[in-house]
């Protein structure tokens, strides 16, 4: 009989994220995935900068933490030392598409080993609720409070799309974390990643849609709603590449 | 007795070769030798020059601000570096690239056409190693067999009428040196 | 067993990086720094090491950082506006006590200044390396071999301290050719792991973490432990040349290549009779400030400060050992013009004989 308990690579404490924050449940996705492919001792989370940074007190397993957008680059140096471990960096919207784009595109390129887990919520949440680089045109924040204006702020980036196009990656992914089937799919293709760099296959990066009900000013059960009528038609879910798929 | 050296032209010209074959010569023969290029930020065509230092004893500074043996390759270098050989020392000028009189006259001066020389040979990149040639003749700094071991490792990967080239290119180049001595 | 090669210091630094044990290198390019990553490219994956050329000297020092944190010795160099943008990195991999070689071939500044040697970098490699005020031990070779001598040893120390290692030389070290010594291949097993590094979770009960953040009381601790360790650096660590003190009157302070131009004059000096003498500090952290402190100041009447940068940068901790019992004087060359023996043979006569400021 299955029994549903907490995985092995979360610490035994209360969760420290606001209430409804979907980054305790993609957390849980991570570990969950971790457990089922018996890597708990294998896996190495590469930590970086903001909300994801409080895995350090979540996160029971081995972590190396780093600095702001550098856990491709940490990653990088990690996975070649030892080529053993199964690496992951899990990192939000600002680190990985604004001041960390160097490296996530980069390591993207040289087609490294590890596996990046994107929790994508559209702001900066420790930092208080600004504009990221994935913030909706028209959502506010408190450095767009008449909501973004993409006549001096451009457009939310889309990094599935982005990291498609380039040779090297080998399974590109997004999932909407608002729904049961999307939480289901999300927890198959961070395994999938995962089961893919154990083989040596290359480069894997799954995109997780999250909320941030603290700085969108909204219920929890408003910000899945949210999701669905405005995250989710620009930032369309689905694989954007997997060259599994026709091997 | 420390003993400065300085080659001077563009790039393209061996310069940096010359100066390297010279010091590797040195410390075969169990000298001390130290090379100091001086490199510009173009890749091609800019100007080349390198410091080589040899001594018997251990080198302390490898900056000297005159040198005592100025090659010169061409008209640029000269003027750039005419004025950085000590008195006493010796100016060798490829004369085959430098038509303007020396000025100095404490200094022994030596035009050489080692282009020319080098061309007449076979291949005008000999011309460097004409010059390290001259610069035996006129001043012992390094034997000649031990640079023909230098020449050889060098051009090992290469035709063996290459080496044989360039040593006529070194014996050509003591020739002119010897009258100097 | 030595092997003796006749070496650019560049390359040789390189190759005593990988017999110190040296698995891992990233960096980006810039000159004249180059021909480290381009030899370490070809010559780590031959001893079965990783070479990676960076997208930035961001992205190179943190990869650094990700390759100590797994217990592999791993280096990166850069020149000096690269040095600055690896600040960030030097200031995490301190914090997060991962041992690491960093190398400064330093060129002309500030900004992108140029290309040719210089000595500008000795404030940020001696007082702020990065933020939050941490030191690492910082060498400052003047041969190639005494570079490839303390690369080699590099990570005995960083490992000792877990903390990174600094090596300051200028482009002038870093482009000359000169014989060499180099030692023997160290065989690092993969036993000889440091118990703290990420490198195999399994058989170890703990969890391993390594991070730079950290909650206040733990980290005033920490800091307080490096107070402790840069202390015992002084004790310990210092290394410095002192040459033909015993008599002199005047005292020359240089390192790195200035040193030698400087040794070379005072050799020369001494020869006409003046009573001359040379410090030279290897490490300039720790400074050697016992060696200028003690002094007999009732016999030395002057120091002379030769650097390659103007203004002065060691001027101020050569004053503060001195404590006004003398007049310090300084000569240099800056922006990428080199020093030279005639130069500072006469700057230092000058002095001597009376008439310099």
């Amino acid at each position: 009989m299955a029994v549903y308990k907490r995985p092995t690579s979360i610490a035994d404490a209360p969760s420290g994220y606001c209430p409804g924050c979907l980054h305790s449940l993609a957390t849980k996705l991570v570990a969950q995935a971790i457990e089922e492919l018996g890597q708990a001792d294998n896996s190495l989370n590469i930590i970086s900068v903001g909300c994801s940074g409080l895995n350090i007190l979540y996160w029971s397993g081995d972590f190396l933490s780093t600095a702001h957008g550098r856990a491709p680059a940490a990653a990088t140096g990690a996975k070649r030392a030892n080529p053993e471990r199964l690496v992951f960096t899990y990192q939000g919207d600002g680190d990985l598409a604004a001041i960390g784009l160097a490296e996530i595109m980069s390591a993207a390129n040289r087609g490294e080993n590890f596996t990046v887990i994107f929790a994508n919520n559209q702001t900066y949440g420790m930092t208080g609720g600004q504009m990221a680089p994935t913030t909706l045109i028209g959502q506010k924040s408190t450095t767009s409070i008449y909501g973004r204006d993409p006549k001096t702020t451009g457009y939310p980036l889309r990094m599935c799309e982005i990291i498609s196009t380039l040779e090297a990656p080998r399974f590109v992914a997004r999932y909407a974390l608002n729904s049961p089937k999307g939480i289901m799919d999300a927890k198959k293709g961070i395994k999938k990643a995962f089961e893919m760099q154990l083989a040596g296959k290359g480069f894997t990066f799954i995109e997780l849609l999250t909320n941030c009900p603290t700085n969108w000013h909204m219920t929890p059960l408003q910000t899945l709603d949210y999701m669905n009528t405005n995250t989710i038609p620009y930032f369309k879910p689905g694989i954007y590449k997997d060259t599994e798929e026709n091997a | 007795m420390k003993e400065s050296f300085v080659f001077s032209g563009s790039g393209g010209q061996g310069i940096m070769s010359a100066g390297i074959t010279l010091a590797h010569t040195a410390i075969d023969m169990n000298k001390h030798a130290t090379y100091l290029p001086e490199y510009g930020p173009e890749q091609r065509g800019g100007s080349a020059k390198c410091t080589v230092v040899i001594s018997g004893d251990k080198i302390i500074s490898p900056l000297p601000k005159q040198c005592d043996n100025l090659i010169v390759m061409n008209e640029q270098a000269y003027a750039k570096f005419g004025e950085d050989v000590r008195k006493g020392g010796i100016l060798l000028l490829n004369s085959s690239r430098i038509k303007e009189e020396v000025k100095r006259d404490d200094v022994t001066v030596i035009a050489a056409p080692v282009d020319d020389i080098a061309l007449e040979l076979g291949n005008v990149k000999a011309a460097n190693i004409v010059l390290l040639g001259i610069l035996i003749g006129a001043t012992d700094i390094v034997s000649r067999e031990v640079l023909v071991l230098s020449l050889e490792e060098k051009f090992k990967s290469k035709k063996p009428e290459i080496l044989d080239m360039n040593i006529k290119a070194l014996d050509r180049g003591i020739e002119i040196g010897k009258k100097y001595k | 067993m030595g092997e003796k090669r006749f070496m650019k210091g560049n390359e040789a630094i390189a190759e005593a990086a990988v017999r110190g044990g040296c698995r891992f290198f990233a960096g980006y390019p810039i000159t004249p720094q180059n021909e480290i990553p381009e030899y370490l490219s070809w010559r780590l994956p031959e001893v079965g090491g990783d070479f990676v050329q960076g997208e930035s000297e961001v992205a190179s020092i943190n990869m650094v950082y990700g390759a100590a944190a797994m217990g592999t010795r791993a280096m990166t160099s850069s020149s000096s506006p690269g040095i600055s943008l690896k600040a960030e990195g030097i200031s995490y991999l301190a914090a997060a006590m991962l041992p690491a070689l960093i190398v400064n071939v330093s060129r002309g500044g500030p900004g992108l200044g140029s290309i040719q040697p210089a000595q500008s970098d000795y404030l940020q490699a001696t007082k702020a390396l990065g933020h939050g005020g941490f030191h690492t031990l910082v060498f400052a070779p003047n041969t190639v071999q005494e570079a490839v001598d303390i690369v080699y040893e590099s990570w005995e120390y960083a490992e000792r301290d877990r903390n990174p290692v600094f090596v300051l030389i200028d482009g002038c070290l870093g482009n000359i050719m000169e014989e060499v010594d180099l030692p023997e291949m160290k065989e690092i097993k993969p036993e000889d792991l440091p118990e703290w590094c990420l490198s195999r979770r399994n058989g170890r009960d703990w969890q391993g973490n390594i991070t730079p953040i950290y909650t206040e009381p733990i980290l005033e601790g920490l800091n307080m432990m490096a107070g402790e360790m840069y202390k015992q650096w002084e004790e310990e660590d210092v290394r410095v040349e002192e040459f033909m003190l015993d008599d002199a009157e005047y005292v020359v302070i240089a390192y790195g290549m200035a040193s030698r131009v400087a040794k070379e004059a005072v050799i020369k000096l001494r020869e006409e009779g003046h009573k001359l003498g040379l410090i030279r500090p290897i490490t300039l952290y720790p400074f050697p400030k016992n060696s200028i402190r003690n002094l007999d100041y009732s016999r030395v009447k002057g120091i002379i400060d030769i650097e390659m940068t103007i203004p002065a940068q060691m001027r101020d901790d050569i004053e503060l050992q001195v404590m006004g019992r003398c007049p310090v004087y300084e000569y240099g060359r800056s922006g990428g013009c080199l020093l030279d023996d005639d130069g500072v043979y006469e700057a230092i006569k000058e002095v001597i004989t009376g008439g310099a400021e």
